[in-house]
């Protein structure tokens, strides 16, 4: 019996097993080769013929409940499609629109707000970034400072947003914004503003990142005008609307296969450098399967739970941790296999497939960083779940 | 309740809970030390009042038939409550002789077991059990019907009737029973007051009857009864674990320090959370490992897996546990160390991280990969 590390106790029905096949023909029917197993970054605007395909099949928005466009698809669905998506090296679609701001505006979105920004998430004609982070807030982020006063019809906004994945390329940002700065609680005087990024007043500039590519971005606001109507839920209420999102996301950022990949690639790396042999590194990737082992024993079973909305709350923080460390200490196995090549700046060839193992790596960092600290889940996991003191 | 499990799980699993606290916990454990016993002759007669023996046997030897799943959620209940309990010994005992094609030679002892007129636990080795290890130290000699050698680390071997003797090494494989007079037993204790029995076989004449699979089957049924074994115990570490984190957290909320429970501090918080999310992860490696055992649907790897996770989790847990208790732990008053020292007994029992580890890699590397 072949070991398979990549659909691990995988739970599909007769229903999804076709659904299964189904899109697994689809893709390599429709699959950009050029997109496929790239070892550095696409940028948003070379991934949108990907997503417009994906999107004229009627599979660009699993999640999404059908009357706004989307498949309203079960969870097994959704990750059965992201499966198959990474599984033959194709990117997915960028999470900002389809799994973050759009399912807020579904939630708590006027009609008018809806009709204006779901459609063209969907086609991907626009593309959003988040705007939370600041340089003075980011694990503590209900510190932010970016302020929003109501001037007449328009809020003005002035302050300065960090950390903004595509924030370079995206037309449109939602931002947590300060609009009652005597509020206590902190995060009660915090809003969630949909903010035009042509608007003048703003100006973005690229972070290069310890992998080098520009992944990020920073925005400069000046007197920014937005008009009132781009508040999304009620006054100081950003706070509550950005924490509805019930972590459906990690379901797919938190999958194992992520961590299957990389040490499918350890592996291979391994054998075109001999590290394959060494006994030492035979036991440090088994050791690293049997947790990838676990974590998809626990991914599934969150998953099931997840889809029957009966998921207990410790779930998504713990795959964020779990999947995040466990990804890590993949990419670092990878570097480790590829012994004198680890370091190397340029692609490496194994086979007819292109790996760079110092990017994997570096790109790897950012999971346990990223939309809250794994320090952060951490100290969410000790106060709710485990009940200890502050 | 637990969320994993069916609603007649969770019946199950809260009764086995029950009866597990009602006879075992740390001082029940202490007794039994301070007593020599080396199992709780009280709480197995409950656990055969239960039934929990008879969940594993076929419906066609008066059993149940429902698998291995359930049983371990007794045996996790076992583990929380530090019970010395034969549990999974005398289950894969059963099991196995229910699952052989002559059942004329094991109706007789499964009977025996279920009513609990004897007790028979496996006397087996796998080589993943001892990293390093190959060549068996027992040989059967299918011609004369005769076993000679040793096999080593046998549990409950002390408490024993009889012994279902399982060899899969070596030109010629056997299953068979063998009552403890005809066997020579020496029994060492280990730190959490169980122990381990070293058989002697001197020419021991093993009676037709008494055999009851050799060839392919005697393999298959002792790979099966290897499995089972390192599953149960899993399972038990999974609960030991599990309890071992409980004791802690009571006692970080409570004790105080620089004026303040030292639980509120954020390295202790954070070292719970670890042992947390591995106990979390290993819960369900060993519950998934077990539902596709049952269905039969498992890879061989899996069951080495979860015996590796399982024992490194224990271990590191029970340490965590130590330390967060400073010096109170390092007492023998106090009862985290009693889960500790189950811990190590459990974590070696039926192979360990090492052990199991270099099987996993053995038996993974060739085919590896999937899709592209």
């Amino acid at each position: 019996m072949s070991w398979d590390n990549t659909t691990l106790f995988a739970d599909d029905t007769p229903a999804d097993r076709a659904f299964r096949q189904e899109v697994r023909d689809w893709i390599a029917a429709n699959l950009p080769f050029e997109l496929c197993n790239r070892a550095t970054r696409i940028d948003p605007p070379e991934l949108k013929p990907w997503h417009r395909k994906l999107y004229e099949r009627g599979w660009i928005a699993p999640h999404w409940p059908k009357e706004h466009g989307g498949m309203g698809a079960t969870l097994t669905q959704q990750i059965i499609l992201f499966e198959e998506i990474i599984r033959v090296g194709a990117p997915t679609p960028y999470p900002h629109g389809l799994n973050f701001i759009g399912p807020l505006i579904i939630d708590a979105g006027t009609p008018e707000q809806r009709a204006k920004h779901l459609p063209p998430i969907l086609t991907g004609e626009v593309t959003w970034c988040q705007g939370y982070s600041e340089s003075g807030a980011g694990s503590d982020l209900a510190s932010l400072t970016t302020r929003a006063e109501l001037d007449g019809d328009d809020f003005v906004v002035n302050g300065h947003k960090m950390w903004t994945t595509n924030g370079h390329f995206a037309d449109w940002m939602f931002a947590l914004v300060r609009t009652d700065p005597k509020a206590q609680p902190r995060h009660a005087g915090i809003s969630m503003l949909l903010i035009d990024l042509r608007s003048p007043g703003i100006t973005v500039k690229p972070i290069q990142t310890i992998k080098g590519d520009a992944e990020f971005a920073e925005e400069l606001l000046v007197d920014v005008r937005v008009p009132r109507e781009n508040l999304l839920g009620g006054l100081n209420d950003g706070w509550k609307v950005a924490n509805r999102l019930l972590g459906s996301e990690r379901f797919t950022t938190g999958h194992p296969r992520n961590a299957a990949v990389l040490l499918n690639k350890a592996r291979q790396v391994a054998e075109v450098t001999g590290t394959l042999r060494e006994p030492g590194f035979l036991q440090k990737l088994a050791a690293l399967e049997i947790d990838l082992l676990a974590f998809s024993a626990y991914y599934r079973h969150a998953a099931a739970l997840h889809g029957e909305q009966r998921a207990p709350f410790s779930m998504a923080p713990v795959i964020k941790i779990a999947g995040g460390e466990l990804g890590q200490r993949a990419s670092e196995l990878l570097v480790e296999a590829a012994v004198g090549f680890g370091p190397l700046a340029d692609d490496m060839t194994v086979g007819n497939q292109v790996v760079n193992p110092a990017a994997e790596m570096f790109e790897m960092r950012r999971v346990t960083v990223g939309s809250g600290a794994v320090e952060i889940q951490r100290n969410i996991i000790a106060k709710r779940v485990l009940g200890l003191p502050s | 309740m637990d969320l994993l499990l069916s609603e007649q799980q969770n019946l199950f699993a809260e009764t086995a809970a029950r009866l597990c606290l009602d006879h075992g916990g740390p001082k029940r454990l202490r007794a039994l030390r301070a007593a020599g016993a080396d199992m709780d002759d009280e709480a197995w007669r409950a656990a055969r009042g239960a039934e929990w023996l008879a969940t594993v046997v076929a419906e066609d030897h008066g059993g149940q038939g429902l698998g291995a799943f359930d049983l371990a959620l007794a045996l996790e209940q076992a583990g929380r409550q530090l019970l010395l309990l034969p549990l999974a010994e005398a289950a894969a005992a059963a099991a196995t002789m229910s699952r052989a094609t002559d059942t004329s030679r094991t109706a007789g002892a499964i009977a025996d077991l279920l009513r609990g007129a004897g007790l028979i636990v496996p006397a087996t080795e796998a080589a993943s059990w001892r990293p390093g290890a190959r060549a068996s130290g027992i040989r059967y000699d299918s011609r004369a019907g005769v076993l000679d050698g040793s096999i080593a680390f046998v549990a409950y071997g002390d408490s024993a009737d009889a012994f279902l003797v399982a060899i899969d090494s070596g030109p010629q494989p056997v299953l068979a029973i063998v009552p403890r007079s005809n066997v020579s037993v020496a029994t060492d204790r280990n730190v959490d007051g169980s122990t381990s029995s070293r058989l002697a076989f001197t020419k021991v004449h093993v009676p037709a009857e008494h055999v009851i699979a050799t060839g392919v089957e005697a393999r298959k049924l002792t790979l099966y009864l290897q499995e089972f074994l390192m599953l149960g115990s899993a399972a038990e570490l999974v609960g030991l674990a599990a309890a071992a984190l409980e004791v802690t957290l009571d006692y970080v909320k409570l004790r105080q320090q620089f004026g303040k429970p030292i639980g509120s501090f954020q390295v202790l918080q954070h070292r719970a959370v670890d042992s947390f999310i591995d106990i979390e992860l290993n819960r369900s490696l060993v519950y998934r490992v077990l539902a596709a055992y049952d269905a039969g649907e498992h890879h061989p790897a899996m069951v080495s897996a979860a015996k590796a996770r399982a024992s490194r989790a224990a271990l590191q847990v029970t340490r965590a546990a130590l330390q967060m208790h400073g010096a109170i732990g390092y007492t023998e008053e106090h009862d985290i160390g009693l889960y500790y020292k189950r811990a190590m007994t459990l974590a070696a029992r039926y192979g360990g991280e090492l052990g199991h580890t270099g099987a996993f890699s053995a038996l993974t590397l060739e085919g590896v990969g999937g899709a592209p």
